[in-house]
């Protein structure tokens, strides 16, 4: 766990109040029960009795799966524990607070927060740091140069040419969505609906670059290529949702209410 | 496999059809209720099981009779835990706990000293069961 990782998902779960006033407290914590963040609202102690808690829970439900979430209903307040890889999310709002709002933080935006951050470290460390070509390194006597070679300098190459004269895409934007289940007879079983307003962002990156297809990961692993269009009610924006199938789901093996990784797929 | 609180008679007459019979507690009357209600909600699709308990007595109702006993003390840690877990973050009392896992969800519902948790696969809509518990 790097020290990074855990900044930024502080920073994050600082922000969750200004969000939503409602929220009184979150935090993370790695399953062995190392704090990675939380708020000023919580104890050391609220923490710890959480933890023995929800291990207890955990040790006794082999027959359910690892558990996934877990929301406690109190009468002024609710409790949500979150899994994320290999950490907990814990969320305490009252009854007040926006369903809709706390699920998005709780549920798209700290897990896609926390998978970049994972991906990010994962990539620094697979990154050998630059290390000093032996070659090149010589005595001073040796670099330090005769003042008249200095005013004949060669001129800098254009290397413009050598990239080709493709121009570069930006990377395809990463979107986190949770799915929902569409049906009926005249629903394409290969086509997902999409938040049209993350449509429109993607044609704006990418100007007339058609795209016709996108990239779809579960957060297991599988993923596909599929059709996509924008939901047939406006409303549906915004809430951090994408529409699948049955076929899809079955194809990517998940379920309603699972998160799904997307991305457009731009012909280069 | 059913475990059933019922009259003494009756519980005489399930423990001879290797049925794992409770104490009986004709005083509790919610208890009743709330166990015709459950045997209705045990027949929604998705539904896959139930246990019922006061302090006296509970009805376990699942199909497959290995898992009862696992079953029966998920339900029960899961109430004791989230009870702390109330208490330390004074939520304002225990109405309701939800935990989904990987394959199934589990929702647990106090009502008066009767304790309710209903097994069910991940796609039933628990807030409908919580209105027919409720009800």
């Amino acid at each position: 766990m790097t020290e990074d990782y855990s900044t930024a998902l502080q920073t994050i779960i600082n922000e969750f109040k200004n969000v939503s006033p409602e929220i009184t407290g979150t935090f993370i914590f790695k399953k062995d029960g190392e704090i990675v963040a939380s708020t000023e609202t919580n104890t050391d102690e609220q923490i710890r009795k959480l933890v023995s808690a929800l291990n207890e829970i955990a040790d006794r439900a082999a027959n359910m799966g690892s558990i996934e979430t877990l929301t406690i209903q109190g009468a002024k307040s609710q409790l949500t524990i979150t899994s994320m890889n290999n950490r907990y999310l814990v969320n305490v709002s009252s009854h007040a607070a926006d369903e809709k709002v706390v699920k998005t933080l709780t549920n798209v935006i700290v897990p896609t927060v926390a998978r970049l951050v994972d991906q990010i470290s994962e990539l620094s460390h697979n990154t050998p740091p630059p290390q000093p070509k032996i070659s090149e390194v010589k005595s001073i006597e040796e670099v330090a140069v005769p003042k008249e070679e200095i005013t004949q300098s060669e001129p800098i190459p254009d290397m413009s040419e050598s990239f080709g004269s493709e121009p570069m895409l930006p990377e395809p934007p990463v979107n986190q969505f949770m799915i929902e289940k569409i049906g009926g007879l005249l629903v394409p079983s290969d086509i997902v609906r999409l938040d049209s307003e993350v449509i429109a962002k993607w044609h704006d990156i990418y100007g007339d670059k058609e795209i016709k297809l996108v990239h779809i990961e579960t957060l297991e692993g599988k993923a596909i290529l599929c059709g996509f269009k924008p939901f047939k009610e406006p409303s549906q924006n915004g809430k951090g949702i994408i529409q699948f199938p049955e076929r899809v789901m079955e194809a990517l093996q998940t379920s309603k209410g699972k998160l799904v990784v997307v991305k457009p797929e731009i012909t280069r | 496999m059913l475990k059933q609180k019922a009259n003494a008679n009756e519980a005489e007459m399930a423990l001879t059809n290797q049925v794992t019979i409770t104490a009986v507690d004709s005083e509790n009357s919610r208890f009743s209720e709330l166990s015709t209600g459950l045997a209705e909600i045990r027949k929604l699709k998705g539904v896959l099981g139930y246990i019922l308990r006061s302090d006296s007595s509970a009805i376990i109702d699942f199909p497959e009779s290995d898992k009862i006993i696992e079953n029966a003390t998920l339900s029960y840690q899961i109430h004791e835990s989230c009870l702390a877990i109330e208490k330390q973050f004074n939520l304002g009392g225990l109405e309701s706990v939800l935990v989904e896992g990987e394959n199934v969800k589990v929702l647990c519902i106090s009502v008066g000293e009767n304790k309710i948790s209903v097994f069910m696969e991940k796609n039933v809509t628990h807030s409908r069961i919580i209105k027919r518990i409720l009800m």
